[in-house]
């Protein structure tokens, strides 16, 4: 339980660290890929209004999805631990 | 049109029982938090009893500084959209700290990161870390109350000298009292000021500039862009290769990773599941003012191009719109705002050097003094460090006012990889640390244009924020530490057990296994790139 929980741990933190930057990041996407650039909306260019909605909405979604999910793992280390303890204890007896 | 080139306020009293009243309730909130202030996890961490919503709140305003409203809207202006990129990743900044090591610094009670430095890496590596974040905390400090005392300058019209000392003496007053409890309760106050200053009174300017889009300032401008295109063709240009873009990571996003008033704003939560949930809220808000900045920086180009006047002071943009097309008293309110923007990062920036000399080298000096005491000698250092800039911002030497964006970068090559592999890797070794964050600190320093003109990795204003020196001496910095600590720890230097142990311990694990945190595969990828990438920060320019 707790290997599985570690795993989960390492996984999680790098996937948010990833969505964190690419939400923060959006802009140098444009850069690289020139092509995406062009269109409009809300009438400003999409490479601007992208970026400052990703740097804002994009990153708060990803927030709470992070809140979530950490918050669930923290309880799963937290049982991992109990459950643990608890076979400790049995064993000890 | 009636344009101002530099703000003057003529209805004074106006402003004066404006600010005077803001400063009223920051005196009543400092005098609430000294009353609940009885230990030291009350001065520096607030008693790990902060909300999410408050800490959100304060954590937005702590990271907002004076610049937020006199500083971007001149950026904006220089280098138009491409600043708004580099404005907006700093957003980053407290989820990756949460993620990467607030969480696991809270659950062993840490007052800054040199606290886990400490117990993680022993006393040297914390006196060198602590020194680059004592300096880089005095640079952004004496920012904040220069920007302060120009900001009581421009308002009563009296000398740099005495509106200095009146704001300092002020400002830092109601700061000591207060201690981190205080200092946690003005911000969210401080933040909500922020927003209201920044966002509703732009609505007004945008509805005389004639755009329908005044309801909602931050996103409804598009109807101006046609304009502004008409006027400014290059306005919306990326402008930059896609390196310029990438060198934004390491000097912006990885730097502000280790500043520790940010950091300690996490450490304040009442618990681990509130400082993730603060997080929302903090983007939520932060995300608010910021849009409203670039709206600031957009419609100061609009101004520009569509009046064909232009302002000799960009950096107070924000100030003069308000004086063209709103009352007296509205101006006074943004100037509100600018002031509690830059308050709140003073603040901020004096609890982190209070807790890093009074706690973290305090504690290395003088471990066995009792907790009254160490509370007693906290707010004379809290104090101490207030008097400290002052007196350095009256005739600040040079070197120290450089730009703190530039700062960012420093820290980035100097703190940040001990922080995180400290935190993620059972291996990395403090004798690594000591010798790549000494080396990358001073090369940082070296290649900038700020000491020795004629070594400077880099140009113009790439090179100047350092953005250009930081993507060779960031990468550098993480590659040496890791090639380092594991040569270090082949030679018998390797990390105790009891050091190991914290590891397993900050991540929330009531037993330790070696295996955990503890490859070498990843850090060797991770070196290998970032070589590579020091590599590319290498060529020219």
């Amino acid at each position: 339980m707790k290997e599985k929980a570690y795993k989960k741990e390492i996984l999680v933190t790098i996937v948010f660290i990833i969505l964190y930057m690419l939400m923060g990041h959006t802009a140098s996407l444009f850069v690289l890929f020139p092509g995406l650039q062009g269109g409009s909306m809300w009438g400003f260019p999409v490479h601007y209004i992208i970026p400052v909605l990703t740097g804002w909405f994009g990153m708060l979604i990803v927030a709470i999805l992070a809140a979530l999910v950490c918050n669930k793992l923290d309880d799963e280390i937290e049982a991992a631990n109990k459950a643990d303890e608890t076979a400790a204890g049995k064993g000890g007896e | 049109m009636q344009v101002p080139q530099a703000f003057v306020i003529t209805e004074l009293w106006t402003a004066i029982i404006i600010i005077g009243a803001m400063f009223a309730m920051f005196y009543f909130m400092g005098w609430l938090g000294m009353k609940h202030t009885a230990s030291t996890d009350d001065l520096y961490a607030a008693g790990f009893k902060i909300g999410a919503v408050v800490n959100g709140l304060a954590m937005a305003s702590t990271w907002a500084s004076l610049a937020t409203f006199l500083g971007v809207s001149a950026l904006i202006l220089k280098l138009q959209v491409p600043f708004v990129f580099l404005w907006l990743q700093w957003a980053l900044s407290i989820p990756l700290i949460t993620l990467l090591y607030g969480t696991s610094m809270r659950r062993m009670r840490a007052y800054t990161p040199c606290t886990f430095i400490k117990a993680r890496y022993g006393n040297q590596c914390t006196v060198i870390v602590a020194l680059w974040m004592i300096l880089v905390m005095v640079m952004y400090a004496l920012g904040q109350l220069i920007g302060l005392g120009q900001t009581f300058e421009i308002l009563f019209g009296v000398k740099y000298e005495l509106a200095l000392f009146i704001s300092g003496v002020v400002v830092i007053g109601y700061m000591v009292a207060g201690g981190m409890m205080g200092a946690s309760y003005n911000a969210a106050f401080q933040m909500v000021i922020m927003m209201v200053t920044m966002v509703v009174p732009m609505g007004w300017v945008m509805k005389v500039m004639g755009s329908s889009g005044w309801w909602f300032p931050p996103l409804a401008y598009g109807d101006m862009v046609p304009n502004m295109l008409k006027m400014i063709p290059t306005f919306f240009d990326t402008k930059y290769d896609f390196r310029w873009y990438f060198a934004l990571i390491p000097a912006f996003t990885l730097g502000p990773v280790a500043l520790p008033h940010l950091a300690a704003r996490v450490f304040t939560s009442s618990n681990l599941k509130s400082a993730r949930w603060a997080v929302v809220w903090f983007i939520l808000f932060l995300g608010l003012l910021f849009s409203g900045t670039y709206v600031v920086g957009f419609a100061g180009n609009y101004f520009q191009a569509t009046t064909g006047i232009i302002i000799k002071k960009p950096d107070q943009i924000t100030l003069i719109l308000q004086l063209v097309y709103s009352p007296q008293w509205v101006a006074a309110f943004v100037l509100a705002g600018a002031i509690a923007a830059g308050v709140s990062t003073l603040n901020g920036n004096l609890m982190a050097i209070a807790a890093l000399v009074g706690s973290d080298i305090l504690g290395i000096l003088a471990p066995q003094m009792e907790a009254k005491k160490k509370m007693r000698v906290g707010f004379a250092v809290l104090a101490l460090g207030g008097v400290v800039a002052l007196l350095l911002a009256f005739n600040p030497p040079t070197f120290l006012v450089t730009s703190i964006l530039w700062a960012f970068g420093l820290l980035a090559s100097t703190a940040t990889p001990g922080i995180l592999l400290g935190v993620w890797w059972k291996q990395a070794n403090k004798y690594a640390l000591i010798v790549s964050s000494t080396i990358c600190g001073l090369i940082f320093i070296v290649i900038s244009p700020h000491v020795i003109k004629s070594i400077v990795v880099g140009k113009g204003v790439t090179a100047a924020l350092g953005m250009s020196g930081g993507l060779v001496t960031i990468p550098l910095s993480f590659a040496l530490f890791i090639v380092l600590s594991i040569i270090f720890n082949k030679m018998g230097w390797a990390p105790s057990q009891e050091e190991k142990a914290i590891l397993d311990k900050i991540h929330g694990w009531n037993d330790y296994r070696e295996e955990r945190y503890n490859g070498n595969v990843w850090p060797w990828v991770v070196a290998v790139v970032c070589l590579a990438i020091s590599w590319w920060g290498l060529q020219p320019w």
